[in-house]
């Protein structure tokens, strides 16, 4: 056995007193990012554990996700919804700054749940009860039998829903035809309600209050949703967006809402 | 003996020390660490228990055998069960939904391990739907630029054009003789129900509604009547036609061919479209990759 000659005082010597501090400097870099991924994995906890319909009034929660937020809405919903969030009703795309929700009733947790599993986007946990049937088509709804409907009938059904907004001159004639169709025949009365004040649990919009989601309630606009359907996607975000973004975007998207109510 | 004891000790005091160069002491250190990996392993292959992760991720309300169960779905179950928020739960109801999806996730990898997708037509059902939506929930997610999209239109622009519409009249006539005649009579001028009436002829009634989508018009008049019907211009008559055993004489008062809508009324049909199809690519693509990558064997004379 050769024993292994050392002479203890040459790790005092100068190039030894540098690898210390290189060590020193390793070791306070490394407790730095400790204590940086713990402050943030804290954070992450209790913005993920808090109850969502609760973060817009937390005074600590709320900026940081509606900063987060605002841009993950940027990247992932603005080119559908539009930078303001407005939508459009040209193309269909719901207005996520007014008080007349499609789906729901705008709380945190449920813009969180189609943030995370979209509308009719094939996830299974996601939105997607109901489609505005295409009564212009030979076969109006794939899931269920209901049948087509004349182009006189689409007419009368334009008209009530033109009286029912208020639209004056409509052929009173049609109208009493229409609604007896949206009651009876048409089957619209089963997503819509009696009253077409809708039901934000499928998704049927109120076809009462003047707010169109596609088109400006022009009879040209109302015919052509009801012969060619309607049915908009949202995509989900599962997988795609870190369960933080998904909850700060909803906390923004609600934030837009709430915005308008309180103006 | 007390020579030896020193030895001894001498011995390993030397054995221990790291400066000093010792083949023998390397091997058994290499071998304990060996049987301790071994031991290890065999614990944890033995141990029923599936391995522990350390701790719950945030974004979960728990973890069973290291798969999650997500907090959003716990909050929606909260909430479709009792109507509540996490803030305005009960303990119990925490806890009585918690264990309910504890419950079912311990179930369904039960269910795996006993190989029930073999046995249940609705577990394999479900199993090729889930695969199936994925690739919709991929399909839906991609975002095509407006020009992808107009490029899609203008190659699909048949599929944007809505049903033609048409207002006809389907007479029929006693003998082939009278049809003729009525249709001489119209086409020189003479005004259509006089004519029609003068020589016997009767509308058939099938398509007495009015205006009618050409699907319609189609179900109503058959498709050799409709073929015709379609070709007919405003105020035209067709020539007598039999078919079905009777002669027939059309009479188009509107027809309206269809004609694809502008891209921007037709954007969010475009759209839907252009998905459908992406769907079809995925589901294509996996159904190929999926077959390559397996070993398929075929009995003889199923081939």
């Amino acid at each position: 056995m050769i024993p292994l000659r050392r002479a203890p005082m040459e790790c005092l010597r100068p190039m030894h007193t540098r690898y210390i501090f290189l060590l020193f400097a390793v070791v306070v870099v490394l407790i730095m990012v400790v204590a940086t991924t713990v402050i943030q994995r804290r954070e992450r906890t209790e913005f993920l554990q808090a109850d969502a319909d609760r973060i817009l009034d937390d005074q600590r929660l709320a900026p940081k996700a509606l900063a987060r937020g605002r841009s993950v809405f940027m990247a992932n919903c603005a080119g559908c919804h539009g930078a303001n969030g407005r939508g459009s009703t040209a193309t269909g795309t719901p207005d996520l700054t007014d008080q007349d929700f499609l789906y729901g009733t705008g709380r945190v947790g449920e813009i969180e749940s189609i943030v995370l599993h979209g509308i009719r986007s094939g996830d299974d946990k996601g939105w997607d009860l109901a489609w505005m049937p295409a009564y212009g088509k030979p076969v109006p709804y794939a899931r269920e039998k209901l049948p087509s409907l004349s182009p006189g009938e689409i007419e009368q059904l334009t008209g009530y829903l033109r009286a029912l907004n208020g639209a004056v001159g409509e052929d009173p004639t049609a109208v009493s035809a229409g609604s007896l169709l949206f009651q009876q025949h048409g089957g619209c009365w089963d997503c819509h309600g009696r009253d077409a004040q809708g039901d934000t649990a499928i998704g049927a919009p109120n076809l009462s209050d003047g707010r169109w989601l596609r088109g400006d309630g022009s009879r040209r606009d109302i015919s052509r949703i009801i012969r060619e359907g309607l049915h908009g996607v949202s995509p989900a975000f599962r997988g795609r967006l870190d369960p933080v973004n998904a909850r700060a975007v909803a906390v923004y998207v609600a934030s837009l809402h709430a915005r308008k109510e309180n103006k | 003996m007390n020579s030896l004891a020193g030895e001894t000790k001498a011995k390993l005091r030397t054995w221990w020390r790291p400066d000093v160069h010792n083949e023998r002491r390397s091997l058994t250190l290499c071998a304990l660490a060996a049987v301790l990996g071994l031991a290890i392993a065999g614990v944890g292959l033995f141990n029923a228990r599936g391995t522990r992760v350390a701790g719950v991720p945030p974004e979960d309300a728990a973890v069973v055998n290291r798969s999650p169960i997500l907090l959003s779905d716990y909050v929606v179950q909260l909430q479709a069960l009792y109507n509540v928020s996490p803030s305005q739960a009960t303990p119990d109801q925490k806890r009585a939904t918690l264990n309910s999806m504890i419950r079912e996730e311990l179930y369904v990898q039960r269910g795996i391990e006993l190989g029930l997708q073999n046995d249940f037509i609705e577990i394999r059902n479900s199993l090729v739907n889930a695969v199936e939506a994925q690739q919709e929930i991929d399909a839906n997610a991609t975002v095509p630029t407006e020009q992808e999209l107009r490029d899609f239109y203008q190659k699909h622009l048949q599929n944007f054009q809505p049903e033609g519409l048409m207002t006809v009249t389907d007479f029929v006539a006693p003998d082939l003789g009278s049809a003729q005649r009525a249709v001489i009579a119209v086409r020189s001028g003479k005004d259509l129900p006089s004519a029609m009436a003068a020589d016997g002829l009767r509308s058939s009634g099938a398509t007495d509604d009015g205006e009618e989508f050409y699907f319609a018009a189609e179900q109503h008049l058959g498709s050799t009547l409709f073929a015709i019907a379609k070709r007919l211009h405003d105020g035209a008559v067709s020539d007598p036609i039999v078919d079905g055993g009777r002669v027939h004489v059309l009479a188009m008062r509107n027809n309206r061919q269809p004609v694809p809508e502008d891209y921007s009324e037709a954007r969010d049909q475009v759209l839907a479209s252009y998905r459908t199809e992406e769907i079809a690519r995925m589901r294509a693509g996996t159904d190929r990759f999926l077959r390559e990558r397996a070993d398929v064997q075929i009995a003889k004379g199923l081939q």
